[in-house]
């Protein structure tokens, strides 16, 4: 799987029928109602009808923990951080404005 | 009745069930809201989602809220309900200055957050959103568990073992959680509704670092990580 498509879905993803979770996930919280429906088909044809309601139920509970994560302000877990810093760095992660919420505990130096 | 009974896709029993309960949940008392005032909140959140061109209106919305919030709280709730990457420090102040506890505060986030979940799902299988039910009476119990201490969110939160304590070891179930789960354990009833949405919606718990494991029929591992992650870089969320 190639990580940075979740930033640059132009790219591969390295993952099966990948571009059409992708274009799913974004039209599932985007404006364009029409654009959704293009996507719910298209997801349909390519891994037939449950994957239409997984892919919901991901969207979904994603939605939930971003609010969540954001609205307490909480930072990303020590093991992850230290596990991420390549990660973090090659899709951009580092400069989204939630990113304070971890770097505000670091120690300078 | 199924709750989703009228999908064109096959809503399993598990999800079918869990967003039931989330729905009944959001019509009683909280510890911190009364059920009038949760219904208020989630409103709020709804049409904040409506008017942003995010969802769509369904015929039937359900009850309708009788408890005006403030322009403080109704500005909280939008900014977390519409605009996610946005929300920082400063709105968690606001909040505070309009009156709210952290505990309540970390309520609010909770059912926003929920709402904005069942919401997007639905549209997502493209079924009305589901209408809102008819608040229960009751009253908040307003309780904060002694084990909650302040570490690195905004509001205090509970610990994982040894430091929670034996409420940390009941709450969690033995096992360390992580903070996105942890985040709201200051209201251990939204927490424990956040735990059961996750499980139904995303990955049994125990399965999470099982990474051949898929919860959902149709999906690889990989896919449902694509889709998750998708949302995640979209809402600019670092966690």
């Amino acid at each position: 799987m190639n990580p940075e498509a979740l930033v640059r879905p132009e790219l591969d993803s390295g993952v099966p029928a990948g571009e059409v979770l992708l274009a799913f996930a974004a039209a599932i919280i985007g404006t364009d109602r029409a654009a959704l429906d293009d996507a719910r088909a298209a997801l349909a044809e390519a891994l037939g009808p449950a994957a239409v309601v997984g892919a919901s139920a991901v969207a979904g509970n994603f939605s939930k923990n971003d609010r969540v994560a954001n609205g307490i302000g909480i930072p990303i877990d020590d093991m992850v951080f230290k596990g991420t810093e390549d990660l973090r760095a090659q899709l951009g992660l580092n400069d989204y404005k939630s990113a304070v919420n971890t770097f505000r505990h670091l120690t300078p130096g | 009745m199924r709750f989703y009974a009228e999908s064109d896709y096959p809503v399993g029993a598990e999800l079918d069930g869990a967003h039931a309960a989330q729905f009944a949940n959001f019509a009683r008392a909280g510890a911190w809201g009364t059920a009038d005032q949760r219904l208020a909140v989630i409103h709020e959140a709804r049409q904040a989602g409506i008017e942003a061109g995010l969802l769509e209106a369904s015929g039937d919305g359900g009850v309708r809220p009788t408890v005006e919030l403030p322009g403080a709280i109704r500005d909280v709730i939008g900014t977390l309900a519409v605009n996610c990457p946005d929300f920082d420090q400063a709105t968690y102040q606001a909040a505070c200055e309009a009156g709210l506890s952290d505990a309540a505060f970390a309520e609010l986030v909770a059912i926003v957050s929920f709402v904005v979940n069942l919401d997007v799902f639905a549209r997502g299988i493209g079924v009305p959103l589901r209408p809102f039910m008819e608040p229960r009476t009751g009253a908040p119990t307003r309780t904060v568990p002694a084990e909650a201490i302040l570490e690195k969110a905004f509001v205090p939160t509970i610990p994982n073992v040894p430091d929670g304590g034996d409420f940390a070891a009941e709450l969690y179930g033995g096992h360390f959680k992580p903070y996105i789960m942890r985040a709201l354990s200051i209201v251990p009833d939204e927490y424990r509704a956040h735990v059961a949405l996750e499980q139904a919606q995303y990955n049994p718990l125990p399965k999470v670092m099982v990474f051949d494991y898929s919860h959902h029929e149709g999906l690889s591992r990989p896919q449902v990580e694509i889709g998750a992650g998708r949302v995640s870089a979209i809402n600019d969320c670092f966690y």
